[in-house]
């Protein structure tokens, strides 16, 4: 154990029920054994958990009828395939009855099909507390020509600890879009992991917007791409009053490609982290990071990437960029890049910068008669929208940027 | 139609306009010419409302508007219009949705409704057509990659669809070719008329031979030091401006 452990530790093992399974006890020793990270955690440094998380909200439970009733309010009619859960668990009764169509099963997870995720505690937590989760077949070879949506609500009236765990996978030469809605309300605590698996070949397109999400947030995508696969993952955050949003991808298979993109949107006191680490453990493999920030008021952002080439990934490309806007004198934004790289025949590279508004522009938009939050409005926009072009999916592109414009629509940007 | 009185504006504590007065009537197009280094570009950006100017002293007004105190969108809606010496680019942002925001904000601020997509499209390809803009120019982020010749064109552009009562045109034919003169000329000429007014700024009498001046002032040293006809401006192409520098140095 790393020193005393905190008052939120012994909460933790408090919930834990009597009756956990022999793994689950074993996560939750790790977990324990690590401690909650803070500033002390190198990786957890800028994210200071151990601080922030000072009580432990009740656990949530596998919703009733209320709950039901609550997240059912939240839906709107939809036209994509819908997959919902509450509180973590699948509810079934308010998704669409996706098995029905070709190529996409549908059940509920159990604790042997996730793969091994990367070492951290939260992960660990995750591990010992979720019950509930789904997994998401599709299979070898389907094309599936609609958006599936997974909308993750709250049926809590009050603050409750969240600890969904779901894991998608797609056979061989499969194609899907995947659309992540996480709208769990500003309450409580959430440690939520999701496991991506393609198969060899298989692409997929991934965008997850996540907006008011809980009091305290850690959000794991663990991703394991096979040969030639291509996984496109695109985050759009905002109203995060304290979210790490961490990805631990592994290229295992030759030839593997990984876009990897987000605009994250703070104002307020928000913070929000985004997280990465990237192991090239195959050759030839293409890893692309791009990030952009846009933080008004108090907001504090953070980037940490860590691309990882060991010596038998030869003709690894890896590339990761971060850039930051800021709206406020006090705003803050911390950037961490890493390459850790052990092969000679590699072409990577990182960068990071941290900008203002351009004045110059401005007063060009403003001499046509756009007013000026309009045209801070527009520049905005027009900073962070092409991260959305990692998407191959015009869909998914054109819904976040819809969610962006709306957005920068709702509030004054702040200066 | 403009009228600016005893106009003195510092940068970062240096003087720069010097009790500037000039006044532009309804429907004249007014010539700025002066050396380098006399306040030409300064006037224009005081004019449309930069901010890190310090205005000191002094008055301008549009129509009879004190505009000291409005903001340049503000200025825009009033019927101002600056033709940048060097446009912006803005990437990402696209040049189609560029001009909609623009038109459309300046309606708004009159009090009218928004173009209908359809109209805008229309007047936009009718005007860029005439300015020998293609589709595919339009399709760009705004100003993003294009050459002097065609930024300045763009300007013209806009212009012709904001159709500004007041427009200033900072050093319109710095950086264009003989053609690109003519066709951005002619986009100006085709404005001229009643209610409309120009102040033309320029080093050279060149641009005078397509767009005719009024009037011509000659700015040196941060004011206007001697005003006369169009063969004022032939005048200073033959002698220089020596006699304005040492002139305002005595």
């Amino acid at each position: 154990m790393t020193g005393l452990s905190s008052k939120a530790e012994d909460e933790f093992g408090r919930l834990l029920p009597a009756d956990v399974t022999p793994s689950a006890r074993l996560f939750f020793d790790q977990f324990q054994r690590a401690g909650l990270p803070g500033r002390r955690v190198e990786s957890w440094h800028y994210s200071d958990l151990r601080t922030k998380l000072r009580a432990v909200p009740e656990m949530a439970h596998a919703p009733d009828d209320a709950a039901r009733a609550v997240a059912r309010h939240k839906l709107e009619a939809s036209e994509r395939l819908r997959l919902v859960t509450v509180d973590g668990f699948f509810a079934p009764d308010l998704s669409d009855d996706i098995s029905a169509v070709a190529g996409i099963d549908i059940s509920p997870v159990g604790e042997a099909e996730f793969f091994g995720g990367a070492a951290d505690p939260m992960l660990d937590l995750n591990a010992a507390f979720s019950r509930g989760g789904f997994l998401l077949d599709i299979a070898v070879g389907a094309r599936i020509d609609r958006v599936i949506e997974i909308v993750a609500l709250t049926g809590a009236e009050t603050d409750r600890s969240r600890f969904g765990r779901s894991l998608i996978r797609l056979g061989a030469g499969a194609r899907a879009e995947i659309l992540e809605t996480r709208d769990e309300g500003f309450a409580g605590f959430g440690d939520s992991a999701l496991f991506i698996a393609l198969g060899e070949d298989a692409q997929l397109d991934y965008a997850c917007r996540c907006r008011e999400t809980a009091g305290v947030e850690v959000q794991t995508v663990n991703v394991m791409l096979a040969a030639r696969a291509t996984l496109r993952a695109v985050s759009l955050l905002a109203q995060t009053p304290f979210l790490r949003r961490q990805f631990f991808v592994s290229l295992a298979g030759e030839g593997a490609e990984l876009k990897l993109a987000g605009a994250v949107i703070l104002g307020r006191n928000d913070h929000a982290d985004m997280t990465m680490v990237v192991h090239h453990n195959a050759p030839a493999c293409v890893s692309r990071e791009i990030f952009k920030y846009v933080l008004g008021d108090h907001a504090n952002g953070v980037f940490q990437g860590k691309i990882v080439v060991p010596p038998h990934a030869q003709k690894t490309d890896g590339k990761m960029m971060c850039r930051a806007l800021l709206l406020s004198d006090e705003a803050a934004m911390s950037a961490k890049p890493e390459l850790e790289i052990f092969a000679d025949d590699v072409a990577c590279g990182h960068g990071a910068a941290v900008t203002k508004l351009d004045a110059q522009q401005l007063f060009y938009l403003e001499t046509r008669g756009v007013p000026h939050i309009e045209a801070e409005k527009i520049l905005i926009d027009a900073f962070a929208a092409d991260v959305f072009d990692a998407l191959e999916s015009e869909v998914l592109r054109d819904l976040l940027r819809t969610d962006l414009s709306d957005l920068l629509g709702e509030e004054e940007p702040a200066s | 139609m403009l009228e600016i009185d005893n106009l003195h504006v510092s940068v970062a504590g240096r003087k720069i306009l010097d009790g500037l007065t000039l006044k532009v009537e309804d429907g004249q197009v007014a010539a700025i010419m002066g050396p380098n280094g006399s306040g030409k570009s300064t006037l224009s950006y005081v004019v449309a409302g930069r901010a890190d100017y310090e205005v000191q002293d002094g008055t301008i007004r549009l129509d009879g508007v004190d505009i000291m105190e409005k903001s340049p969108a503000e200025r825009a809606a009033m019927g101002l219009f600056l033709v940048f010496q060097y446009p912006l680019e803005i990437p990402g942002v696209a040049t189609m949705t560029f001009l909609k925001a623009a038109m459309n904000a300046q309606r708004k601020a009159r009090g009218a409704a928004e173009l209908p997509t359809i109209e805008f499209m229309k007047q936009v390809r009718a005007t860029a057509a005439k300015l020998n803009i293609s589709q595919d120019m339009l399709k760009r982020p705004v100003n993003v990659g294009f050459s002097g010749g065609e930024k300045k064109r763009m300007e013209i552009l806009q212009m012709a669809l904001l159709e500004p009562r007041f427009s200033i045109l900072d050093e319109m034919d710095s950086g264009l070719d003989i053609d690109a003169l003519k066709t951005c000329a002619e986009g100006v000429n085709a404005l001229r008329g009643e209610g409309r007014s120009f102040l033309v700024i320029t080093h050279y009498q060149r641009l005078l031979n397509f767009i005719t001046a009024d009037v011509v002032h000659v700015m040196s040293r941060g004011r206007i030091v001697k005003s006369g006809g169009p063969e004022l401006a032939l005048a200073l192409e033959a002698s220089g401006y020596a006699e304005y520098a040492e002139g305002a140095a005595a």
